[in-house]
C-alpha cells in the first residue's frame, strides 16, 4: 500500500506538491494524471527517495519513506523518467548488481534475469553494453530492473515515455499481466488512453493539489463536457457554424472538413438529442453522427481547466 | 495501516552492500579503460626516468678509470683519526655509491694497496651530499692521486629521482577515480536507477570512495614495484624508508581522493569536476606553497606541501629548513615534518569525507 500524508515539497516560494494526501490501496492500479509541472513527478521523486520532502508523510507497505527510506523501499519497484544506466555494464549486470543490493542469491538472480529480460524483449541483448542501446532499450530495460525482485509495489512515472506505438502497448501488456498478479501499481501518465486502460482508479493532480481521486468508471461520469462528430449532406456554411454556436449547451463548434463539424456541449443523452434536433431543424440535413473523444479525457480537461 | 510485505528477500546490512558497490564501481574503472590510461602514465614515466637521463649522458651508474682525486685536509670535511687528528689527508669521490672491492688507488700512476697503513674509506656527508672520503694514513703530499672504481646510484638517490612523480601520478588517480565519481550520478541521471533501491547513499559512497581507491592504490603500487625492481638493477637495493614512502603516497592518496569526492558533491558538471580537481593539485595549491615559501612562512596546513613527504622521507639523514639571503632577497627551503605531514593529510581525509559525505546524502535529484 501507498499513502500520502499531507505531503508538501517547495522549491523556494513554489510549491510543487500542496498538502498531497492519497491512498493506493494494495493490489490496486492507480493512475497519476496531472499537465505538466502538476507535482506528479516530483511526488514520484519523493515516494522513491531521490528528493526529500519540506513537510508531510510517504509510506510504503506502513514505512515512511521519509525517515526510513532502506526498509521503505525493500518491496518497491521503481522506474523514475527514463533511467540512464552504467554504460559499461550489460543488463544481465546491471540486475546481478540491483539484484545483488536487494539481498537476491545468484541463483534467484539469473532465474529472474532471464524471466524479466524475456518480458521486456531483450533477452538476446543481455550481453550487450548497455551504452549500445537505443532510448526505448533503456525504457524496457528500467522496466526489467524493477520487475526483478518481485516487489509488492511498484512505482512508474511514465513508463512508455520514449518507446514506439509498439514498445508501449507491450509495456501496457505487462502492466495488465502485473495487475492479474495483483502488484500494487502507481502510474504516473500523460496518456490518458494508457491509464484508462490499465488503471483501476486515477488521480488528478494540479498546482500540486489532488483534484479528483476516483475508480475510472466514476470519473468518466464525472465529465461535463462531450463531443459529438456531425456529417452533413451538403457543405457546411459559415452562417451554419454561426448558427449552432449560438445554440443553448454549446461550448465550441469546430468545422473539421467541408461536411463534418466537430461540436463541443455540456450535457448528456438528452442535452445531445435536443441539439441534433435543432441543427436539422436549422435545414442542414444530418447525415450521421458519432461521439468522439475519450471521457477520461474530457474529465481531465474540464477538471484542469476549472482549476487554473 | 501497516501491511506485511512479501518477504522475499532480506536486503543486506549496509556493510554487506559496501562490497557490492565496490565491486560494480571498481569494474567502471577496468571497462572504461581509466585505470588501464593510469597505469599507462606510470609505465611510461617509469620507461622515461629509466632510459632518458642515460641515453642523454648522465648513467644510472658505471665505471671511473683513472680519476683525479683533489686532497682535502680532515678538517675540511670533518674527519680526524686518532694520532693524527684532523691533519690527516682526505681524497674525495663523489659517488653516492661504490663497488668498494673494484676500488684501486693510484699515486703518481703506481697503485697504492689497501690495508694496511695506506688508505682506508669512509662514507661522509660533505656540502650536503652523500659522498667517500679516501683517508690516506701515509703522506701523499705533492702526489697525483687518481682511481679507478665501479660506481652506481644509491638506491635513496635513484628512488628519489622517481618518487618525485608519485604526486603527481596521486592527482592523476584522483582526478580519474574520483572526481566525478558523485557527480556523474546526478548528470547522467543514473542516480534515477540507483538511489530508488533500499541502500543508504552512505553506502554508495563508501564503496565508491573504496574502489577509487582500490583503483588508485593499483597505480600507486605498479608505480612503486616499478621503482623497485629497477633500484635492484640499478641501485643494488631498495632503500629501507621506500616502504613508508609508499605508505606516504597511500594517505596522500586518501586525502586527494576525499578532496576530489568533496568537489564532486559540490559541482554540478563532470568536466569542471575533473577540470578543478586536477589544477587544484597541480597549480592552486602549489602556488599558494610557494607565495607562504616566499614570504618565509612554512604552511604546515597545506597538503601539496604535505605530500613532499612522499620523497623527501627516502633522504637520510631527513633534509632540515634552511634559508639563504642573496642580492637582498631571502630564499627559504622548508621540509614538512613526517608526523605534521602525516597528521595534515588524515585530517584531509577525515573533514573533505564527512563534508562530501554530508552533501551526498543531501544533494537531490530534482532536475
Amino acid at each position: 500500500m501507498i499513502e500520502l500524508q499531507n505531503l508538501t515539497k517547495s522549491f523556494g516560494e513554489i510549491k510543487a506538491v500542496d498538502n498531497l494526501n492519497l491512498k493506493v490501496p494494495t493490489s490496486t492500479t492507480v493512475g497519476f494524471l496531472g499537465p505538466n509541472g502538476a507535482g506528479k513527478t516530483t511526488t514520484i521523486k519523493i515516494l522513491t527517495n531521490l528528493i526529500t520532502a519540506t513537510s508531510g508523510r510517504a509510506y510504503l507497505n506502513g514505512v515512511d519513506v521519509l525517515t526510513d527510506p532502506k526498509k521503505a523501499l525493500s518491496h518497491v519497484g521503481a522506474v523514475v523518467e527514463t533511467p540512464e544506466f552504467y554504460p559499461y555494464l550489460t543488463p544481465v549486470e546491471t540486475l546481478s548488481y540491483l539484484g545483488s543490493i536487494r539481498g537476491m542469491n545468484s541463483k534467484e538472480i539469473a532465474r529472474r534475469s532471464n524471466e524479466v529480460l524475456q518480458v521486456v524483449k531483450l533477452e538476446q541483448w543481455r550481453k550487450t553494453r548497455i551504452g549500445k542501446f537505443s532510448k526505448g532499450m533503456k525504457q524496457r530495460m528500467a522496466i526489467a530492473q524493477a520487475l526483478l525482485h518481485e516487489p509488492d509495489v511498484l512505482i512508474l512515472d511514465e513508463p512508455t515515455t520514449g518507446l514506439d506505438p509498439r514498445g508501449m502497448v507491450e509495456v501496457r501488456e505487462t502492466i495488465k499481466s502485473l495487475k492479474k498478479l495483483k502488484y500494487t501499481i502507481f502510474m504516473s501518465s500523460h496518456l490518458l488512453v494508457e491509464v484508462q486502460e490499465t488503471c483501476d482508479r486515477a488521480a488528478l493532480i494540479d498546482h500540486g493539489r489532488l483534484l479528483v481521486y476516483d475508480s475510472i468508471d466514476n470519473l468518466k461520469g464525472l465529465s461535463k463536457v462531450a463531443k459529438i462528430e456531425v456529417t452533413t449532406v451538403a457543405d457546411i456554411t459559415d452562417s451554419l457554424l454561426l448558427k449552432i454556436q449560438g445554440m443553448k449547451n454549446v461550448r465550441a463548434v469546430e468545422r473539421v472538413n467541408g461536411r463534418t463539424l466537430v461540436l463541443t456541449y455540456e450535457g448528456a443523452y438528452e442535452q445531445r438529442s435536443e441539439l441534433l434536433e435543432a441543427v436539422q431543424a436549422t435545414g442542414a440535413r444530418v447525415a450521421g453522427f458519432s461521439p468522439v473523444g475519450l471521457p477520461l479525457e474530457m474529465m481531465y480537461m474540464d477538471l484542469v481547466k476549472e482549476s487554473r | 495501516m501497516v501491511d506485511e510485505p512479501k518477504a522475499v528477500h532480506d536486503v543486506p546490512g549496509d556493510f554487506e552492500q559496501v562490497p557490492i558497490v565496490w565491486r560494480y564501481e571498481l569494474l567502471k574503472y577496468l571497462r572504461s579503460k581509466r585505470l588501464l590510461a593510469s597505469m599507462a602514465i606510470a609505465v611510461v614515466v617509469l620507461s622515461l626516468i629509466y632510459i632518458l637521463p642515460p641515453a642523454l649522458g648522465t648513467p644510472y651508474s658505471g665505471t671511473d678509470s683513472n680519476r683525479v682525486v683533489s686532497l682535502l685536509s680532515g678538517a675540511d670535511v670533518g674527519i680526524g683519526l686518532p694520532g693524527l687528528g684532523d691533519t690527516v689527508q682526505v681524497g674525495l669521490l663523489n659517488r653516492s655509491q661504490i663497488d668498494l672491492d673494484t676500488l684501486v688507488i693510484f699515486v703518481n700512476g703506481t697503485e697504492l694497496p689497501s690495508g694496511g697503513m695506506n688508505w682506508t674509506i669512509s662514507k661522509i656527508t660533505y656540502q650536503g651530499q652523500s659522498a667517500y672520503a679516501v683517508v690516506f694514513l701515509t703522506n701523499v703530499t705533492g702526489k697525483v692521486i687518481t682511481a679507478s672504481y665501479e660506481w652506481f646510484t644509491s638506491p635513496e638517490s635513484f628512488e628519489s629521482i622517481f618518487l618525485n612523480f608519485a604526486s603527481i601520478l596521486v592527482v592523476i588517480c584522483a582526478t580519474f577515480f574520483g572526481a566525478d565519481a558523485l557527480v556523474s550520478e546526478f548528470q547522467n541521471r543514473t542516480g534515477y536507477l540507483i538511489f530508488p533501491n533500499p541502500m543508504k547513499r552512505g553506502t554508495l559512497y563508501f564503496g565508491k570512495y573504496a574502489a577509487s581507491m582500490t583503483a588508485g592504490i593499483m597505480v600507486m603500487g605498479l608505480f612503486y614495484v616499478g621503482i623497485a625492481i629497477l633500484s635492484l638493477i640499478s641501485a643494488r637495493g631498495i632503500d629501507a624508508d621506500f616502504g613508508l614512502s609508499f605508505l606516504f603516497s597511500v594517505e596522500y592518496l586518501m586525502a586527494a581522493m576525499a578532496v576530489a569526492y568533496l568537489i564532486s558533491t559540490l559541482l554540478k558538471g563532470t568536466t569542471g569536476a575533473t577540470v578543478l580537481t586536477f589544477f587544484l593539485f597541480i597549480m592552486i595549491l602549489p602556488i599558494v606553497d610557494s607565495i607562504a615559501i616566499f614570504t618565509g612562512a612554512k604552511f604546515d596546513a597545506s597538503l601539496t606541501f604535505a605530500a613532499g613527504v612522499i620523497g623527501y622521507i627516502l633522504l637520510d639523514p631527513y633534509p632540515t629548513d634552511w634559508t639563504q639571503s642573496f642580492a637582498g632577497f631571502e630564499f627559504n627551503n622548508f621540509y614538512p615534518a613526517p608526523a605534521t605531514a602525516a597528521i595534515v593529510m588524515l585530517a584531509y581525509a577525515a573533514a573533505a569525507i564527512a563534508i562530501s559525505l554530508v552533501l551526498f546524502k543531501r544533494k537531490q535529484l530534482a532536475g
